[in-house]
């Protein structure tokens, strides 16, 4: 504030900034208004009325909270939770450390083999989770699988394995699958940021003796900190919503073990037409990730360093 | 300053680059937007033969017609509809040919928000979901006495009805069955125990005599698949016939009666024992998909359309496949059946309605594209239209064994989701009364909702 | 220097680096070579590591389909998505990051609960509301949007008119200025082109229908996905690192906000500009089930949605798939290829100015 000209006091600022803000922020505003937020509060309403293919959205179908209070008594949803969680709780640490220890270990290589290894990490998004996961299938597969093959060829195992279709086995694929699907891009925003990180400052600890590990958590770490935040959000958001694996691979089987919520909430909304209740699901989805995500915030931006 | 006059040159440059791009993709949508300027509620025309005005048609099309050689999808769909348009002056029919995998949600999704197609192809299991639930037009003037009656089957009428309205005009029937691999039965002495004379007909001994032989000499038994819906009539009518037992009775699901459950509990049996496989990771496409490739000995989840789709893959991987009827404690199997038809969306204007009646009437009354379906035609009087054809002639002995048709119940979509969960977990080794009982009582449930 | 001493732990993380590396490229190999392979070749066990008789048919058989045409639509989809995200967010993003304005935890804290909703959820109503909006009302706009453009640019050109004079200016002028000056020039005239056609009689805005809504068209795709506020978030996260103190020095030398932003901001958030691009188009390649819901004309398909309509019932036939699968994959990959570049000199300058 010291260097704000005399004549305006710090209300003044802030109001002119409000506008200058706003006006820098309309054209996203707008789009995220009419695209986003409207259709949402369509969502969040529709949430509330027993909203079916039958019934639509109306005086006699409205039901209050009564959505929310079955959803809490449906087991396939809890246990599709608990999935969910699962899910969450091993895919984002995995993610988030795989992607830094990738990204420090080739960010300082020499262009060619760094622009190799960001390619063959991001091979896997930009080929489409579709093709991608058709080729996983058939790994997987209990019959004429590659992994059964090879695991056998190897004497390994002597009986085929259906690794899909095993309570012990299925989510652990899909979390590889997930996995695969999912480190491509952190690798590359971990690469940009660590080679934004100030290296007179690197150096500089390097000539007072510090270790490689001490220089990485005193000094490129809280640096990345902005971007480790990034991805720990997204990769849980996409997380949270994973869908396409599961309709692809396995429909949620066996037994329910890899049902998540999105996919329970796609069923309930496009093979049962409860709108409503597949609504209720997806409120409640949001708001676990929001709580989430602003604990990870908090937690996180007190390393931040500005 | 130089470096704002460059962003803006680059400002209008996305604008340029995002005009072109509209004009290169509407260019498309510009020329077959539909005509929704005339006012909803037009009155339609006396008789439903010609309306007055242009009225323009969408159709949705799921692969269903056999093209000729190796024309891309839609081929012959866009045939048809350049044939009607130039005989029916005053209507428009656009086709769009939509994927199986997908349609249920792209047609959910149009439905909710009102951007539905006049006319669509699908079997009765959705199409009567959906006339349920007031989204199609009723089609009762189009069952004529004498339509009803060349049709001259009330089971199969009944499966085009919801709540006692027709919704689904139908063009033609075919049975689902089972298959075997005619090599791996041969080789293993079990083709032994298969019946091959007339109409196939064989027994639950026979068939567990077989698979037993099957697993001796080595080969992949079939698998109970079980990880999705699709397909799912076939593990159904399979444990449905082993001891005579049925899914459901017209008025309540009833897979938990003692036949049924023995039938499930010898499956259970089975599965342990390895004389049957394990489907917990398939659904039908993706057992069909062994079995065609020659891994698998047989098949639960067969039909004309998975025969065909298949052939090439079949015949590349040497594997000739023998339809059976599905083996059943008396010998007297119980089969479900496809039917195919077309029904009308509600799009709120009256013109459009008698439109698409008119099309869909022209579209069924043609014995070619009956034959084009590879099933079966529903009009006694289209009398036989595969001459000479063995395998069809086989085929017309199953139409006999036709069972009541229960995809039109109430809650059906429900009790599917139940049937697949329940296999699971029978196939995971669970209580096959405990998890019958239960997967009843969700079923019935849910008839409610 | 330090960097090529060879360590013990830098021949590890290269030897679990390469191993890893197959699991990622193993799928994507298969792809490739799958579609070379006959129907029963690809999916034969043992697996054919190679195809031995590499085949054209499945391309042949894809190419029976207007697949250039979902190529071009889905070019021109993700293109338009990714230029729109890129522009909005960025501005946005800076604004989040580096103002301090009433309604700022609100505007920010609606964007995070707006990316934990699940897209499913907006679905339905986003449908019912791209069958209600029309599209020559996008036309308009767009007209607007260039009218405005237009404007600001000859404002421009008039204001910094001494460059044009032959002053002593002139000197330093190279090459490159007369021809950006000339890019500016042709940009002017194609603008006003453009609107010509569109409003013209018998123009766009005329020939398309009253009601044409937007559905069915590539727009109803792009919209939503610019709405989308991941790349706001992204480009907030970037624009955090921007020194504080080099915008009190361009406030002082006396620069304008939008001067800031374009000559300050933008250099510094660059790398942002690379990622923000390269995941807006890729993931918009990618987005399945949007695509599928908004589009229905077989010639406005997109590629991925174009696949899916030659799979036939309870058959799949992996060669076309992968045939299909392929060239969907090539371009997006180059694309990548050509954007790292791109990335590294963002990197670079970063370093250089920050």
């Amino acid at each position: 504030m010291a260097k704000t000209p005399a004549r305006l006091n710090s209300h003044a600022l802030k109001r002119h900034e409000t506008v200058v803000a706003y006006l820098f922020m309309l054209p996203a505003l707008f789009f995220f208004a009419a695209f986003v937020i409207l259709p949402m509060v369509m969502g969040v309403v529709t949430s509330l009325f027993n909203y079916t293919m039958k019934n639509p959205v109306s005086a006699e179908t409205f039901i209050g909270l009564k959505n929310y209070i079955d959803l809490f008594q449906d087991k396939t949803f809890l246990r599709a939770m608990l999935n969910t969680l699962i899910l969450v709780v091993v895919t984002v640490p995995a993610v988030t450390l795989f992607s830094l220890w990738v990204s420090s270990a080739i960010y300082q290589m020499k262009e060619g083999v760094r622009s190799f290894f960001r390619c063959v990490f991001y091979l896997p998004v930009v080929t489409g989770t579709v093709a991608v996961v058709v080729v996983w299938k058939w790994m997987f597969d209990g019959y004429s699988g590659i992994l059964n093959y090879v695991l056998s060829a190897l004497g390994l195992i002597d009986k085929n394995i259906m690794w899909l279709g095993d309570t012990r086995f299925a989510i652990w694929c899909i979390i590889l699958i997930m996995f695969t699907t999912y480190v491509g891009q952190p690798i590359v925003l971990y690469v940009a940021a660590l080679g934004n990180v100030d290296q007179s400052l690197v150096e500089a600890a390097q000539v007072d003796g510090a270790t490689d590990l001490q220089v990485f958590w005193k000094i490129k770490w809280p640096q990345v900190m902005p971007t480790t935040l990034y991805i720990v959000v997204i990769t849980t958001i996409n997380t949270f919503q994973c869908f396409s694996l599961i309709q692809l691979l396995t429909s949620g089987g066996p037994e329910g073990t890899t049902n998540t919520v999105m996919y329970y909430l796609y069923t309930n909304a496009f093979s049962l037409y409860k709108y409503g209740y597949a609504n209720s699901m997806g409120v409640v989805l949001a708001i676990i990730i929001a709580i989430l995500s602003a604990i990870q915030f908090k937690v996180m931006s007190k390393d931040v360093s500005y | 300053m130089k470096k704002i006059q460059k962003a803006l040159a680059l400002m209008l440059a996305l604008c340029m680059v995002l005009a072109l791009s509209a004009c290169g993709g509407d260019t498309p949508a510009e020329s077959k937007a539909p005509e929704a300027s005339k006012a909803p509620d037009t009155t339609p025309t006396e008789q439903g033969g010609e309306p007055a005005d242009d009225v323009e048609l969408l159709w949705w099309a799921p692969p269903t017609f056999i093209q000729d050689a190796d024309d891309p999808a839609g081929t012959y769909e866009q045939k048809l509809v350049e044939e009607f348009n130039a005989s029916h002056p005053g209507i428009t029919v656009r086709v769009e040919t939509i994927d199986f995998t997908t349609a249920s949600d792209k047609i959910t999704t149009a439905i909710e928000s009102g951007t539905a197609a006049d006319v669509l192809f699908d079997a009765p299991g959705r199409i009567i979901e959906y006339g349920k639930n007031g989204k199609l037009v009723s089609l009762d003037d189009m069952f004529t006495d004498e339509f009803k009656k060349d049709v001259g089957n009330d089971d199969l009428l009944t499966s085009c009805q919801g709540n006692g309205t027709y919704y689904m005009y139908p063009i033609s029937a075919s049975p689902f069955y089972m298959a075997i691999n005619e090599k791996m039965w041969t080789d293993s002495g079990a083709i032994e125990h298969v019946n091959l004379e007339g109409n196939r007909a064989w027994t639950t001994d026979d068939f567990e005599k077989a698979i037993e032989k099957l697993a001796a000499a080595g080969y992949n038994p079939g698998v109970l698949f079980c990880s999705g819906q699709g397909g799912d009539q076939g593990t159904r009518a399979f444990i449905a016939n082993l001891y005579d037992g049925s899914v459901a009775d017209g008025e309540k699901y009833t897979f938990n009666s003692d036949a049924m459950i023995q039938g499930l509990t010898k499956a259970q049996e089975w599965i342990n024992k390895g004389w049957l496989g394990n489907g917990v990771q398939y659904n039908g496409g993706g057992s069909i998909e062994l079995f065609a490739a020659g891994t698998t000995a047989f098949e639960f989840c067969w039909g004309t359309s998975a025969a065909g789709n298949n052939a090439a893959t079949m015949e590349s991987n040497g594997v000739t496949p023998i339809s059976l009827p599905f083996p059943s404690a008396d010998g007297k199997p119980v089969l479900e059946y496809l039917v195919n038809g077309f029904c009308v969306f509600d799009n709120g204007d009256a013109a459009k309605a008698e439109a698409s009646k008119t099309f869909i009437k022209w579209l069924c009354d043609n014995t070619e594209n009956v034959t084009r379906t590879g099933a079966f035609p529903v009009l006694q009087s289209m009398g036989n239209l595969y001459p000479g054809d063995a395998e069809k002639e086989l085929l017309v002995e199953f139409t006999k064994m036709y069972g009541p048709y229960y995809n039109t119940m109430d809650g059906f979509a429900n009790m599917r989701a139940q049937w697949f969960d329940m296999l699971q977990k029978i196939t995971g080794g669970g209580d096959v009364t405990e998890l019958a009982n239960a997967a009843v009582e969700a079923s019935n449930a849910g008839m409610a909702g | 220097m330090k960097k090529n001493k060879i360590t013990p732990y830098k021949v590890i993380s290269v030897i679990i680096l390469c191993v890893v590396a197959f699991t990622f490229v193993f799928p994507f190999y298969w792809i490739i070579t799958g579609a070379f392979k006959s129907q029963s070749v690809a999916i034969a066990l043992p697996p054919e590591w190679f195809p031995t008789e590499p085949t054209l048919a499945n391309f042949e058989r894809l190419f029976k389909n207007p697949a250039l045409q979902w190529m071009l639509n889905t070019v021109l989809m993700a293109l338009g998505s990714m230029l729109l995200v890129c522009g909005t967010a960025s501005l946005c993003g800076y604004a989040l990051a580096k103002k301090r304005f009433y309604g700022q935890s609100i505007v920010f804290g609606l964007i995070i609960c707006a990316m934990a909703l699940p897209k499913q959820v907006v679905l339905v109503p986003l449908v019912r509301m791209m069958a209600n909006l029309r599209l020559r009302w996008l036309y308009y706009a767009i007209g607007v949007v260039a009218v405005i453009a237009l404007v600001m640019i000859v404002v421009t050109a008039v204001k910094n008119s001494y460059n044009w004079l032959p002053a002593e200016a002139r000197r330093d002028w190279k090459v490159k200025d007369y021809l950006f000056h000339l890019l500016v020039a042709a940009i002017a005239v194609l603008a006003v082109v453009y609107l010509v056609v569109l409003f013209m009689p018998g123009g766009l805005i005329v020939k398309t229908k009253e009601n044409t809504p937007m559905t069915d068209t590539l727009w109803a795709v792009i919209l939503p996905t610019v709405g989308w506020p991941f790349g706001v978030f992204l480009m907030k996260q970037f624009s955090e690192t921007i020194p504080n103190e080099i915008l009190e020095a361009a406030r002082i030398d006396g620069a304008g906000e939008l001067n800031t932003f374009l000559t300050v901001v933008c250099p510094i958030i660059k790398p942002g500009f690379g990622a923000l691009a390269i995941f807006t188009f890729i993931n918009t390649w990618n987005d399945y089930f949007l695509q599928l819901i908004m589009l229905q004309s077989r010639a406005n398909l997109t590629i991925s949605l174009g696949i899916a309509t030659l799979q036939a019932e309870f058959a799949t036939n992996y060669g076309l798939m992968m045939a299909g699968a392929a060239l969907g994959a090539v371009p997006i990959v180059a694309i990548f290829l050509i954007f790292q570049k791109f990335f590294t000199q963002g990197i670079t300058m970063g370093a250089v100015k920050g």
